[in-house]
């Protein structure tokens, strides 16, 4: 498990000081994949590099199955990092060095005996489906290539936990894809614990079992991503998760009701049954369903009637039909 | 033919065979031992700095300051100040041992620079990516650093190697050897303009050949090139 615990990160410089992080407050359980979603610029970075101390917070804890990484001697701290892989958005791949040598690499680090190297690289190549490619060199690679060998690089040491920094970013959305089964196949064959950090909600949505959106070096919102997604509650988390809903609700003027269709709902056609039944014609806004988790949640957005009485009877009704919605104004 | 006979009678075929001999041991010899001493120090430049793998402030700032100090002295007021040392340490402050003293002391800190320059190209990712998986700072400049800059670095031994060979060609005041010192020592006081140029299109010529063989090599060490040159280059091996 990794914990994060009142972490802050400042920088200090002739100009002033800059807050990346401040009062983070994280759990990450084993076996979770775990996304940080937040615009650039909102300190997720900073915060996935403190995990593994690449960057050393100001202030705070980060526990890593219980020992405190900001505590421990500079040798213990090396051994610890060797069970964090780490993916990036630019894949740092070593130029140099064939895609086995580079899978190599962490292994050569500890000085693994070659004949096991090569087995543990051969292996791993398999597993992202890369063993052809073996004594190519990078720039032979394509993007989704490249971070498949990165990955393959990032599991050499058998890590119980990887951190992925913008993982897909510069990857097209078919290679996304591709990579994000990977790491899904990763977390449920291997057990492998992954922390992923994103800017794109797709990413999220496909991958991971809890998230935490972060907006200007905090922690605006936690918790399992389909409670999370399905009813977003602070206004970046609602930005990043529902933008177009967001964008209707403020383009246009009375009050209106948003609501949310966790997949429990029963199949009764709820907007016809309100209008046949209450006699009032609702303006169906926006709607949408987004599959998380291989279930289907729906945001839809309906205009309430302009008398007070009738749109208490509308609320009535779809809290009768165990239909969950938020006013939005 | 005319000119060459006229040559080689004034000094000698083998005259001009030595001179060349000279210089490029002269050249060679003081480049090896300038980056034995400057490219440790190039790297203890790259990796101390505020930005580097692990910044050591006061050690930045002391090197950094010894080597700017070195390269801003003259080459020729250099030797002239080496003098002494250069009695002390290798025995005789004449001949081609103590100009490749000299040579050392003053090509090491351009050395240093070219070795910072090229290990700082190095993508700053891929170091963190080595960290991230618990490598220390010592893995991160030879399993890094190094073979990361190769190419850079060959390119950077080339220039120092033509530089040091300009430097060399000041041999002739402390009566070292080279084409330097033949043109300087032997053919100016008695104006044999002739053989300066001989010297002139000799030294031009090697350094052609230290240019061409050097790029070479850098560009064959790079592995960063295009998919198609890979293939060429691997099918080539088998």
């Amino acid at each position: 498990m990794i914990e994060l615990i009142h972490l802050s990160k400042q920088y200090t410089s002739k100009a002033g000081t800059l807050t990346a992080l401040s009062d983070i407050d994280l759990r990450i359980e084993d076996g979770a994949v775990f996304g940080i979603i937040g615009l650039s610029g909102a300190g997720k970075s900073t915060l996935v590099r403190c995990i593994n101390l690449l960057e050393r917070p100001t202030a705070g804890k980060v526990l890593v199955d219980g020992e405190d990484l900001t505590k421990v001697k500079k040798k213990r701290l090396l051994e610890i990092r060797r069970g964090i892989g780490m993916i990036f958005q630019n894949f740092n791949l070593l130029d140099q060095r064939t895609v086995e040598a580079n899978v190599k690499f962490p292994l050569e680090l500890v000085h693994t005996p070659k004949e096991e190297a090569a087995a543990r690289a051969a292996e791993l190549l398999r597993l992202v489906g890369l063993e052809e490619k073996a004594h190519a060199y990078p720039s032979e690679l394509s993007g989704g290539q490249k971070q498949r060998v990165a990955i393959a690089r990032a599991l050499a040491l058998s890590p119980k936990y990887l951190l992925c920094d913008e993982a897909t970013s510069a990857l097209d959305p078919n290679t996304t894809a591709s990579i994000l089964a990977l790491l899904k196949e990763i977390n449920q064959t291997l057990g492998v614990t992954i922390v992923v950090i994103t800017h794109e909600m797709r990413v999220v949505e496909s991958i991971c079992t809890d998230v935490a959106v972060i907006s200007e070096s905090r922690i605006v919102e936690q918790g399992k991503v389909s409670e999370v997604f399905s009813d977003p509650k602070s206004e970046i988390a609602r930005e990043l998760i529902i933008p177009e809903l967001i964008r209707t609700v403020r383009s246009s003027g009375g009050s209106k009701l948003r609501l949310i269709f966790d997949g429990t709902t029963s199949d009764m056609p709820i907007i016809s049954a309100l209008a046949l039944t209450l006699g009032v014609a609702v303006n169906i806004l926006y709607a949408d369903t987004k599959n998380i988790d291989g279930k289907a949640y729906g945001h839809m957005v309906i205009t309430l009637p302009q008398e007070p009485e009738k749109a208490e009877a509308v609320k009535k009704f779809l809290t009768e039909n165990h239909v969950s919605f938020r006013e939005e104004i | 033919m005319n000119l060459c006979s006229r040559l080689f009678g004034q000094l000698g075929f083998g005259g001009f065979a030595v001179g060349v001999w000279e210089t490029l041991y002269l050249t060679f010899l003081s480049t090896a031992f300038a980056y034995l001493i400057g490219l440790p120090l190039g790297i203890l430049l790259c990796v101390t700095d505020a930005g580097g793998v692990k910044p050591i402030p006061w050690l930045n700032k002391a090197v950094g300051f010894v080597v700017n100090i070195l390269r801003s002295i003259p080459f020729i007021i250099l030797m002239v100040a080496l003098i002494p040392a250069s009695r002390a340490i290798i025995g005789t402050s004449i001949g081609n041992a103590a100009m490749i003293f000299m040579l050392v002391i003053a090509a090491a800190p351009y050395v240093a620079r070219m070795v910072e320059s090229s290990v700082k190209e190095v993508d700053n990712g891929v170091v963190e990516a080595a960290r991230s998986m618990g490598a220390t700072t010592m893995q991160i400049v030879l399993k890094v650093l190094i073979p990361e800059a190769k190419p850079s670095l060959i390119v950077g031994a080339v220039i120092s190697t033509v530089t040091v060979l300009g430097y060399s060609a000041m041999a002739g005041t402390i009566a070292a050897g080279g084409l330097g010192a033949i043109a300087v020592t032997q053919a100016r006081p008695s104006n044999a303009q002739d053989v300066i140029w001989l010297c002139v299109a000799l030294i031009v010529v090697i350094v052609q050949g230290i240019q061409e063989a050097g790029m070479l090599l850098a560009k064959k060490t790079d592995r960063r090139i295009t998919a198609r040159k890979h293939k060429k280059r691997r099918s080539d091996a088998v």
